[in-house]
């Protein structure tokens, strides 16, 4: 684990800077506070329009960042945030790390993911599509100018994602500022956890994270936890412990095969569970294992000392000779149950 | 699953319900549930909240048509829903469901109260009823042209004294689209496995099958005259319909054929079970899908204020209210539709 997506990765390299991606930024960047969000309340027929303008125009943009995220058991909803295809999402959406799951664009296409870190404490997380391509994204807000008051807007696959319908927006005001918490009277539900918070420039300033019993309380984590741990969560960190991530125990990672050591070295396959991760990584009987991660496989406890370490979760290189050939298989450890 | 977690300062002690989901319909992943909030942190005063006084106080034209047009529609004092007022001549419309099975009506509109209503026509395929009043000088809805843009403020009764209307306002919030009934639509009964006949199992307590007065042992031998004796042939004959819509049915009973006609209902309206997300919405709408074209929004109104007009910021309406389906999710039919029920209704009353 960790190391995924080191700065200096090949992984980043290969996709160079791309100077028109940039120039939008700019110019979000210095988009200026708007005056309505400096008054106490709208007074006039004028200022709802402006109010009304402003989100108009901040919505295709937002509309096309946010995703939907499924896994195997639920589905919640993200935002992307690099062209390259990183997306903020919660931690209770992610789950844990290296985990697989599937992120939805605006026009229904499906894309392959992965969770990269999270932290566990104030329920950030982040994920990255694994399919190469440049991606409608959003600008963070780092201006740190967002104040008790401010209009704000949701978006989020309430339910579901539901391509008919779209994300689901609303507008609010942001009734609560503590220190790892905005709290917005625009209403969240099941599904929406993990999209994104808007301010009326079109940047993100949270991410949805709970609800509280009265429909005034929409909890959503500010942006700046996330950019406090970026570096964590990029590379793969689990950061910090708490309500919203459970971590992986170590010991708890498994195969679902049997070996025997050969005496020329090496593992030899003798069994492959029924629907485990090595039978649908594709491992047979017969194959004979050489290294794991890069260490050599000698004898039986050489295996088994290196999975004691490790959790359900984590990636496996397996090194192995299959008739004679040389093949390399990558997969994700499960769960002892 | 219930945790009780402290968090890094100690201050506060938090309960947490995780919710990794689900209601029967959609697996989703649920947000989950914080009960008691953080004090001693910044908080904005309940005046300038979206629905506060002083936001509320800008929208000048659209309170002032909902005042005129939003008619208050109750059993003797408590509000069933609000209504939509078409006519200066007592014509005014309502969510049917909502006021069905009520008793003696009365309707509020303005400052004035009516006491003789009369429910002239219903459109059961969008749950809108046309109610009758005895009145000469009201001042029907002014409808908007085209249909408000996603982000646009829209703004729904949302309280009322006994002389005065109280706005809540919101957004367009997704697309429009059609709302298909949950499930499909079904006439509510479980039929016995196995059997070499169409025999009722079960009926369901909510559906139309029940108040059709169906009973567990009649066998439903045809529908709208074609014969059916297998389960797929029935589901068949009731695949293309609609909820809200009635099918004739032939059964027999005691060695005798009855006719009957079964308002089809959403499968998923009938069970009672409800979803974590019902469970954390408050009061919802029962009848809150089978609808060929609503406008969303986010208007946080509740169950009984569904039924009246949805205006702009000019008060033009744009929609009538017809469900408030979960806590973040509020339906309106639009303009234009709202004004093809009316003509047909008022066309079918007569009849």
């Amino acid at each position: 684990m960790g190391g995924l997506v080191s700065p200096d990765s090949p992984m980043i390299r290969r996709f160079p800077l791309i100077l028109a991606a940039l120039l939008p930024w700019a110019v979000w960047a210095e988009a200026p506070r708007p005056y309505f969000q400096d008054q106490k309340a709208p007074e006039t027929r004028r200022d709802l329009e402006a109010i009304q303008k402003a989100l108009v125009a901040a919505l295709p943009k937002a509309r096309g960042a946010t995703v939907g995220i499924e896994m195997e058991d639920g589905s919640g909803s993200g935002v992307i945030v690099s062209p390259e295809g990183l997306v903020l999402t919660a931690a209770h959406v992610a789950g844990g790390v290296n985990r697989e799951m599937t992120v939805i664009l605006e026009d229904g296409k499906r894309l392959k993911a992965e969770s990269l870190g999270l932290v566990a404490s104030t329920d950030c997380a982040m994920i990255r599509i694994l399919e190469k391509g440049r991606y409608p994204h959003a600008e963070l807000d780092r201006s740190e100018e967002t104040r008790l008051g401010d209009w704000v807007f949701s978006l989020g696959h309430s339910g579901g994602f539901d391509k008919e319908r779209g994300a689901v927006v609303r507008l609010g005001r942001l009734v609560r500022i503590a220190e790892s918490t905005y709290q917005s009277d625009g209403t969240l539900i099941g599904g929406d956890s993990g999209g994104p918070l808007f301010d009326l420039n079109g940047r993100v300033i949270g991410i949805h994270s709970r609800v509280g019993e009265v429909l005034a309380q929409n909890m959503h984590v500010p942006v700046r936890e996330f950019l406090a741990h970026w570096n964590e969560m990029e590379r793969g960190d689990f950061v910090g412990e708490g309500p919203f991530a459970k971590k992986p125990e170590k010991g708890k990672g498994f195969l679902g095969l049997a070996t025997e050591a050969r005496p020329e070295g090496g593992l030899k396959v003798t069994k492959v569970g029924r629907e485990s991760p090595a039978e649908k990584a594709g491992l047979v009987e017969g194959d004979v294992l050489l290294k794991l991660n890069g260490k050599d496989l000698k004898q039986r406890d050489d295996l088994q000392d290196q999975l004691k370490e490790m959790a359900a979760g984590d990636r496996v290189v397996l090194e192995l000779l299959r008739r004679g050939k040389a093949e390399t298989l990558t997969l994700r450890l499960g769960e002892k149950s | 699953m219930k945790r009780t977690t402290k968090d890094t300062k100690g201050s506060e002690t938090r309960a947490f319900r995780e919710v990794s989901c689900l209601s029967w319909f959609f697996p989703l992943l649920a947000l989950s549930w914080i009960v008691s909030p953080a004090l001693a942190d910044q908080n904005l005063e309940t005046a300038r909240r979206r629905n506060g006084d002083a936001v509320v106080a800008a929208f000048t034209d659209a309170q002032a048509s909902i005042q005129r047009s939003s008619a208050v529609i109750q059993e003797g004092r408590r509000r069933l829903a609000y209504g939509v007022v078409v006519s200066p001549d007592g014509w005014i419309l309502t969510k049917a469901s909502e006021v069905q099975s009520a008793g003696t009506l009365n309707v509020i509109v303005d400052a004035e109260t009516f006491a003789d209503v009369r429910v002239a026509a219903v459109d059961p395929i969008w749950d809108v009823a046309l109610l009758k009043v005895t009145a000469e000088n009201l001042t029907p809805v002014a409808f908007a042209s085209g249909e408000p843009p996603q982000g646009a403020w829209v703004v729904a009764n949302g309280a009322t004294s006994r002389a005065k209307r109280r706005v809540l306002p919101g957004i367009v919030s997704a697309n429009a689209r059609e709302i298909p009934a949950s499930g499909g639509a079904a006439l509510g009964v479980v039929l016995k496995e196995g059997g070499k006949s169409l025999a009722i199992a079960e009926v369901s307590e909510k559906s139309g099958a029940h108040e059709a007065g169906l009973q567990p042992g009649d066998v439903i031998v045809a529908v709208e005259g074609k014969k059916v004796s297998k389960p797929a042939e029935l589901r068949d004959q009731l695949k293309d319909r609609k909820a809200g819509s009635a099918v004739k049915l032939k059964i027999r009973r005691d060695g005798k054929e009855l006719a009957v006609e079964v308002r089809l209902m959403a499968r998923g309206e009938m069970a009672d079970e409800q979803s974590r997300n019902d469970q954390m919405s408050g009061d919802f709408s029962p009848r809150r899908t089978g609808f060929p074209r609503v406008i969303q929004h986010d208007i946080l109104g509740a169950r009984d204020s569904v039924g009246g007009p949805l205006v702009d910021l000019d008060g033009k309406c744009v929609g009538m209210n017809i469900a408030r389906a979960d806590r973040a999710q509020s339906f309106a039919i639009p303009a234009k539709e709202v004004q093809e029920i009316t003509a047909r209704l008022m066309k079918s009353k007569n009849e």
